[in-house]
């Protein structure tokens, strides 16, 4: 199996580094016997929306952790809008732009939603917050349960406040894990408008996905990933051609 | 606008009963009421870092005991500073014993803290029991004062104090919503930019510098310490007993719980001479509140669920480890 990441683009290798926002490079983590990232090379353009796919347990949660600083890395590098993160503490990581969201949403559960909301605001993004709350759960349709306890929402909702906690930071890159499973379709189209809008602003995305509509639709570029590392990226419509990938894909329960 | 107003009424209304106790109770009653005031201040200190936080301290007497004993060695000879500079003092003591003890401990697991708090307050206990300049086992007297009302109003203006910091910072400020964001979930809290290990330290240092304020004012007011009087793990049973009793982490319940329970603690004195039937109680209570309250008394007063992740439930997780984790 390749294990070359290819570049879409042309450019020169020594260039896109500098136009990444975020630049992996032989990324190694274990678990016990399971070699959950396996030397992961990947990289995520300014203003782009990348997509990530692979089967069930190919290391893609597993990845975002590691660029969040959630878990420590063996070795590798990662450098993020010109640092270098690898091994750094995640909220320092958080602070230099970097915000993403939990596969299982990951709840202040004896706060309400509108505390969630501010409390993801709580660092460094103070001013205006309380404004920067109505309109999220305004956009998100989660005004009725605004005063509720995050651990009595349902599990579509839980989703959504977790998508809606990382609009509230002023983030420059955004990792979204599975953010629209269990989501109903008009919320889905809701906050792929959100996503949409907030490219507009400059800032990336790096998109866990499952739904091949939904990649299709927002991503500008797909980077699968299979047992750990990064099998090939490129466009939506090419990958989809490469009998390789869509054999990866074969083996995941639908 | 209307609820605002009836929301004043209540603590206008304590805050007026508070001020005049002392003209409509006898000396026996006030020191009731005194002692009443400084179990309701513990119990929110300790409120501050295990309800709002959800890290177990074992060991809140520690702090209790530094400022009692700050005071007694500063009052007394050959030192003799007034009360109130004594204060200050035990509170940089308490300072800096708390960032030694919570420095290390609170990264980890919520069971190393327990641990290390817990075996602190027994060192100081033992130190206390040993060294010369504590007096040892017999302990330290202080310059006796003997006006009820001074350490009544005294011990009302620390725990309204108490009150207030914690209705400021934990309930209506963004320290508040990062404390209570890494007690829900620690991972997702840090993913946000929340140094989750500073926050713990600072709320830690503020949980046991009170304690220490009250310390320094059971010494005066009693006049007599020793080591265990005011390091012994039985105040921080208490404590932690008035804090689940009356609802781990909320801003009302602490208070509800220690005044509760130290006047049922006095009325039990009063009838049988004896308090053996208050631990009953009190064990009673803890296994009713497992078991039953998990949002304590006060709980009962809000529109609280329990259908998952109380804050007991986070409090005991970080404990025993398990729970949020770094997955998914
Ligand atoms: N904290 C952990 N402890 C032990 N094993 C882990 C941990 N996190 C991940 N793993 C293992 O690493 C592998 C990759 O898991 P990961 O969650 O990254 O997969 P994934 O690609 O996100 O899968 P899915 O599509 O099902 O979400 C799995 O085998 C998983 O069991
Ligand atoms: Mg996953």
């Amino acid at each position: 199996m390749a294990s070359t990441s290819s570049p879409q683009s042309g450019s020169a290798p020594e260039n896109r580094a500098s136009d990444a926002i975020l630049a992996v490079r032989d990324l190694y983590r274990h678990f016990g016997g399971i070699k959950a990232a396996n030397g992961v090379t990947l990289e995520v353009g300014r203003r782009e929306i990348a997509g990530l796919i692979g089967p069930n347990g190919s290391g893609k949660s597993t990845l975002f952790s590691l660029v969040a600083g959630t878990v420590k890395p063996d070795s590798g590098q990662i450098s993020f809008d010109g640092h270098e993160i690898a091994g750094m503490n995640a909220h320092r990581i958080a602070r230099l732009g970097l915000a993403r969201t939990f596969q299982i949403p990951a709840m202040f559960d004896n706060m309400t939603v509108t505390e969630n909301l501010l409390a993801a605001a709580a660092q460094g993004h103070w001013h205006g917050a309380k404004e920067r709350a109505a309109e999220t759960l305004a956009l998100l349709k989660l005004e009725p349960v605004a005063e509720n306890r995050a651990s009595d929402l349902s599990g579509g909702q839980q989703k959504l406040l977790e998508f809606g906690r990382v609009v509230m930071r002023q983030a420059s890159l955004i990792l979204l894990d599975e953010v629209t499973a269990g989501v109903h379709p008009n919320i889905r189209k809701i906050i792929l408008e959100a996503i949409a809008r907030l490219r507009e602003r400059g800032i990336s995305f790096l998109i866990i996905e499952h739904d091949m509509e939904m990649v299709r639709n927002v991503c500008d570029r797909i980077i699968v990933m299979d047992a750990g590392r990064v099998v090939t990226s490129g466009a939506f419509e090419d990958i989809v051609r490469n009998s390789e990938v869509m054999q990866t894909y074969l083996g995941r329960p639908q | 606008m209307k609820s605002r107003w009836a929301g004043l009424i209540i603590p206008v209304a304590i805050v007026v009963v508070l001020a005049l106790m002392p003209t409509f109770v006898n000396n026996y009653w006030l020191r009731i009421a005194t002692g009443a005031l400084m179990w309701a201040g513990l119990a929110c200190s300790w409120n501050m870092l295990g309800g709002y936080a959800g890290y177990i301290n074992f060991g809140q007497s520690a702090f209790f005991g530094l400022g009692a004993y700050t005071t007694a060695l500063l009052m007394g000879d050959p030192i003799n500073l007034p009360f109130f500079v004594t204060i200050p003092a035990g509170i940089a003591v308490t300072a800096i014993c708390a960032v030694v003890v919570g420095g290390p401990t609170l990264r980890l697991r919520g069971a190393y803290f327990a641990i290390a708090t817990w075996a602190f307050a027994e060192a100081l206990t033992q130190f206390a029991n040993v060294m010369n300049f504590t007096g040892g086992i017999g302990g330290l007297n202080l310059p006796p004062f003997l006006n009820e009302r001074f350490f009544y109003y005294t011990m009302v203006g620390a725990a309204v104090l108490t009150y207030l910091i914690t209705w400021a910072l934990f309930e209506h400020s963004r320290f508040g919503l990062k404390v209570k964001a890494l007690r829900d979930h620690e991972a997702a809290a840090e993913a946000m930019g929340i140094n989750t290990s500073l926050v713990k330290l600072q709320t830690f240092v503020l949980s046991a510098v009170t304690a220490s304020v009250f310390g320094a004012i059971f010494a005066y007011w009693v006049t007599f310490i020793n080591p265990k009087s005011v390091f012994g793990g039985d105040i921080t049973d208490q404590m932690v007993v008035m804090v689940l009793l009356g609802g781990l982490g909320s801003l009302r319940g602490p208070a509800i719980g220690g005044v509760g329970l130290f006047v049922i603690n006095r009325l039990i004195w009063m009838h049988w001479g004896d308090t053996a039937f208050y631990i009953a109680i009190l064990g009673a209570a803890i296994v009713l509140v497992v078991l039953f309250l998990p949002d304590g008394i006060a709980g009962l007063f809000t529109r609280r669920s329990t259908k998952s992740g109380t804050v007991l439930d986070k409090a005991v997780g970080k404990l025993v480890g398990g729970g949020e984790g770094g997955r998914g």
